[in-house]
């Protein structure tokens, strides 16, 4: 079976590096917190070139050199013995680096190993190294430090051993932390199910998904290690033949500086120590964010109003007909991201949803369904913007509107059920406390007693009974968790409902129980309701129209019969192919080949083309019209063009 | 003599503790997660296992993959006995037995290459040492399983596919080992309606070219009738109703079986038929109920049924069910 590759681009060597630094660069706080390191580095490696004096010898010093001010010859000032200030910077940063490098990394490799180990292999080995940790971290460091660093030799190497050794706690309750979330995962077990041991996953498995945590929590261990050892030198308890910035302000602070009016030899070592902790906090933010991008983007933010569009509001219906509630007419939505051109998520799609109906809009993933709906309540990711068309709710444009004004619109005349039930409830509050403040947000002050008796009621309609109403949604199972969701969007008795993907990841009986409530709530309370899915099955025996979307275009609109029985795009009618035919189970199953096309990279010509049966030449270049095939029926082919 | 089956499962158990043993109580419950399961597959075979979420049917899986240990019964593959396999013999097996998981999204890890991650299988198992042989035997996997050309997803990572692609990696992964059974649990739930055909179709273009067993896990009956040679039904950890496809479909006599396949959804309105909705869903495994398990939601259910615990009866040959009112 040949599957078409036609969207993929020869396969480029990707190198992990490289898109690191491409993000990493466009962070500009991380960029600043890189180079603030570098610099003081530089200075470090440096120092002996650097520093206009040499500091290791005191010859030539005389009592006149005594805590000088900043001059030509000393620009930084000289301290209490007469050395150049900005020499014992320069060497002061080699040794406060030092020990704050060496130092973290022996932190980090106890807290990473012990919290890895913690994690994975969890049972009485978790529970003794996670209680040993515990009582390290009550016990409070720096006094710990001081006596050990006081009963023991003051030297560089004893003073990195012992920040090294007690810093580790918090690494290793955050790697414990992450490796249980990563062990819990899906691939962890595929790992196990072809055969690999424990060291195969840690090191394949584990460690990589740790490690970017692990280097952000190093960046911080760093800061923290040299801070400690500044406090350390300050105390007197510094190695007393390596000069650091703790103990330039030691010896500053001991030998009357203050007194003297010689803030410089004060002020300097602040500052060095400062710049390296800032530096380093800034590179450990912008890390953070370029390693988790999901903490900056993917906010539902509102949309921004966009111009009003020129088509004005039609109102006129058939006669016998339902007035139309929501009146959607060339909506194109575009993604937009920095750098790179536009992406076209939606395109000029048109429905009309009339009062009462249940419309089905399917598509395959990726195809703009849920961008469609998001637009219309202005709930798009932030990068999403409505760039053309217009949206009506009876007579008012939704398109338009102010934020206060859509505000007013959101659950009051339109809602949505959004897919995951279980991502979508809060974990820590009661199904009925959820549904009681989608109550109050949305209406005016009621007294407690109504407000619960209407939360009873709601349950009632989803058929939840009142005894579950205080329970949590991890008490609830998935049927009725999505059950709690509908109730919580009927909540302020809203017209049109959208229900997106509400049975995806429910068994088949669980999924027909929701299609029979929604279909039932809708005779009930006369809704209208917007059923997405990718299922065609699932909306066959409910829905009155269907529009069938692909690659962010309407492929067909219809009522639901035709699109069934009579559909003419070629998607169509290869979708219902590809439906398994219980009354016929030797046939071979219809399969569309390829996959749907990327937004990135949308075909010039139709977007179904490279799948479709029945391209021809003009397919490959010319995006086809939504052609009107008769009453209410619509389809974008140019194989229907002729059509009457 | 000729092996009859190739996999074979004798009143298999598995039952997990629910919590501790309280200060006052000192009956330790159970979760009846797999409760005396009976299978039989042949080599080549497919056997589709259908079941609601909560049945077992997932740790029946991860029972006969020798990943959790079963209670009781007994498993015996390829004509030895591997209920209660050592390490040395399970990492064996593991060659031999092989799972597809459901979920492509997750099942996949995003820091690995998509050769990395085929390969995978031969570097635990020591197999194909030298990198040339290794990454021919990756090709060939990734081929089996329709990605080709191959080459172009080598040094791809599993975020710049598409669910159906990475579904195919999955079963590249799988396929790298050349083992005689395979397990896959749910491999087409989490994809789209058009792709969903594709893999099923690759699955059953494996059994025939390359004698594959495949037990097939799914809640969903609608998918199984183009592949799957028997069907085996279950409910809370039991069979109650087993037999070949054409039968099941055409004849189901379970009470449960018919709600099933009344519930598959049919893409023509005008077929809009009667639907048997069970109220409610899967009772908890902890505190099974009385006589039949199925009578709390059974639509028709009698007074015998809380009493007395169906035993098999067979309406034809090999049809086989678990109910008093058959």
């Amino acid at each position: 079976m040949a599957v078409q590759t036609t969207e993929l681009k020869p396969s480029v060597p990707s190198s992990p590096l490289l898109d690191f630094w491409r993000v990493f660069s466009r962070n500009r706080m991380a960029l600043v917190g890189l180079v603030m390191l570098v610099a003081i580095f530089v200075g470090a490696v440096f120092a002996s070139q650097l520093a206009p004096y040499d500091v290791t010898t005191s010859e030539n010093i005389t009592i006149n050199d005594i805590y000088n001010p900043p001059s030509s010859t000393h620009w930084l000032g000289t301290d209490d013995a007469g050395k150049d200030v900005l020499s014992n910077f320069f060497f002061g940063a080699r040794v406060s680096l030092i020990v704050g490098f060496f130092a973290a990394f022996i932190s980090v490799v106890i807290g990473g190993v012990l919290g890895i180990v913690a994690g994975f292999y969890g049972g009485r080995v978790e529970n003794l190294l996670m209680r040993f940790t515990d009582i390290m971290l009550v016990i409070p460091d720096l006094p710990l430090m001081v006596v050990i660093v006081a009963l023991t030799k003051p030297s560089l190497l004893n003073i990195i051993f012992v920040i090294g050794l007690l810093g580790w706690t918090t690494t290793s309750r955050i790697v414990r932390s992450q490796t249980l979330a990563v062990k819990s995962r899906k691939f962890v077990l595929r790992a196990r199910a072809i055969g690999a041991g424990n060291s195969h996953i840690i090191r394949h498995h584990i460690l990589p998904l740790v490690m970017p945590l692990l280097v952000v929590n190093a960046i911080l261990v760093i800061s923290l290690a040299i801070l400690d050892e500044s406090t350390l030198s300050f105390l007197g308890l510094g190695d007393p033949t390596a000069l650091s910035w703790g103990q330039m302000l030691n010896f500053a602070f001991g030998r009357g500086a203050m007194s003297a009016g010689a803030w410089w030899a004060l002020v300097v070592p602040g500052f060095g120590i400062v710049w390296v902790v800032l530096s380093l906090t800034l590179l450990g933010h912008g890390l953070e964010q370029v390693l988790n991008p999901r903490l900056e983007t993917h906010h539902l933010t509102p949309g921004r109003p966009v111009i009003r569009s020129e088509i004005p509001w039609r109102q006129e219906t058939k006669k016998g007909e339902a007035p139309i509630l929501l009146d959607v007419r060339d909506l194109s939505i575009n993604y937009i991201t920095e750098g790179k051109p536009p992406a076209r998520a939606v395109e000029k799609v048109s429905f009309q949803l009339h009062e009462g109906e249940l419309m089905g809009l399917v598509g395959e993933s990726g195809c703009g369904k849920t961008t469609l709906m998001l637009a219309l309540l202005r709930l798009l990711p932030a990068a999403g913007q409505i760039v053309g068309g217009g949206a009506y709710f009876t007579d008012k444009e939704l398109t338009a509107m102010s934020e206060a004004e859509i505000a007013d619109v959101r659950w009051k005349g339109i809602s949505i059920i959004f897919q995951g039930a279980m991502n979508a409830l809060n974990p820590v509050r009661t199904v009925s406390d959820q549904i009681a403040e989608a109550i109050i947000k949305h209406s005016p002050p009621i007294p407690r007693s109504q407000l619960d008796a209407r939360v009873v009621e709601l349950l009632d309609l989803v058929g939840i009974a009142a005894q579950h109403k205080d329970h949590y949604p991890h008490q609830y199972s998935g049927g009725m968790r999505q059950r709690a969701m509908i109730a919580m969007a009927l909540a302020c008795n809203p017209q049109v409902v959208i229900a997106d993907e509400p049975t995806t990841a429910l068994d088949v009986m669980i999924q027909a129980q929701i299609l029979e409530l929604l279909d039932n709530l809708r005779r009930k309370l006369g809704l209208s309701i917007i059923f997405v899915t990718h299922d065609l099955g699932v909306v066959a025996e409910m829905c009155d129209s269907v529009l069938v979307m692909y690659g962010g275009v309407t492929a067909e609109y219809g009522d639901v019969d035709t699109i069934y029985n009579a559909a003419c795009h070629p998607y169509t009618q290869e979708l219902l192919k590809a439906f398994p035919d219980l009354s016929n189970p030797e046939k071979r199953l219809a399969s569309i080949p390829g996959y749907p096309p990327r937004l990135e990279a949308l075909p010039a010509g139709c977007r179904f083309a490279p799948r479709c049966p029945a391209a021809f030449a003009r397919c490959a270049s010319e995006q086809p019209a939504l052609h009107s095939l008769g009453e209410d029926h619509f389809a974008s082919c140019h194989l229907v063009e002729a059509s009457p | 003599m000729t092996q009859a089956y190739f996999l074979e499962v004798y009143n298999l158990r598995k039952l997990f503790r629910a919590g501790r043993p309280g200060i006052f109580s000192r009956k330790a419950r159970y979760v009846h997660a797999v409760d005396g399961i009976d299978l039989n597959l042949k080599r080549g075979e497919v056997l589709a296992l259908v079941g609601e979420s909560g049945c077992g049917k997932s740790t029946l899986a991860l029972t006969l993959m020798g990943l959790e240990k079963p209670t009781d019964g007994k498993i015996i593959f390829d004509g030895e006995e591997i209920t209660h396999a050592d390490d040395r013999t399970c990492k064996r097996l593991r060659q031999r037995i092989q799972m597809i998981f459901q979920d492509p999204y997750e099942s996949l890890n995003p820091t690995q290459t998509i050769e990395e991650i085929v390969a995978e299988p031969l570097v635990v198992h020591g197999l194909e040492r030298s990198a040339k042989t290794r990454q021919a035997r990756v090709v060939k996997a990734l081929e089996d399983a329709g990605l080709k050309p191959a080459d172009t997803y080598l040094r791809r990572f599993p975020h710049e596919l598409s669910g159906g692609q990475r579904q195919r990696v999955v079963i590249a992964g799988a396929l790298v080992l050349e083992p005689n059974l395979l397990l896959a649990d749910e491999p087409v739930s989490m994809l789209d309606v058009s792709i969903r055909a594709e893999i099923l179709n690759l699955l059953a273009d494996l059994r025939k070219t390359r004698q594959i067993s495949i037990i097939f896990i799914t809640h969903d009956l609608g998918t199984v009738g183009y592949f799957a040679d028997r069907i085996a039904v279950m409910y809370l950890g039991r069979i109650v109703e087993v037999g070949p496809t054409k039968e099941i479909l055409k004849n189901p006599q379970h009470p449960y079986t018919k709600a099933l396949l009344s519930v598959i959804p049919v893409p023509n309105p005008r077929l809009r038929r009667e639907r048997v909705i069970l109220q409610g869903e899967t009772p908890n495994p902890i505190d099974l109920p009385s006589g039949c398990r199925f009578h709390p939601r059974c639509p028709k259910v009698s007074e015998e049924c809380k009493v007395s615990d169906p035993a098999w009866r067979e309406p034809a040959p090999g049809h086989r069910v678990a109910c008093l009112k058959v």
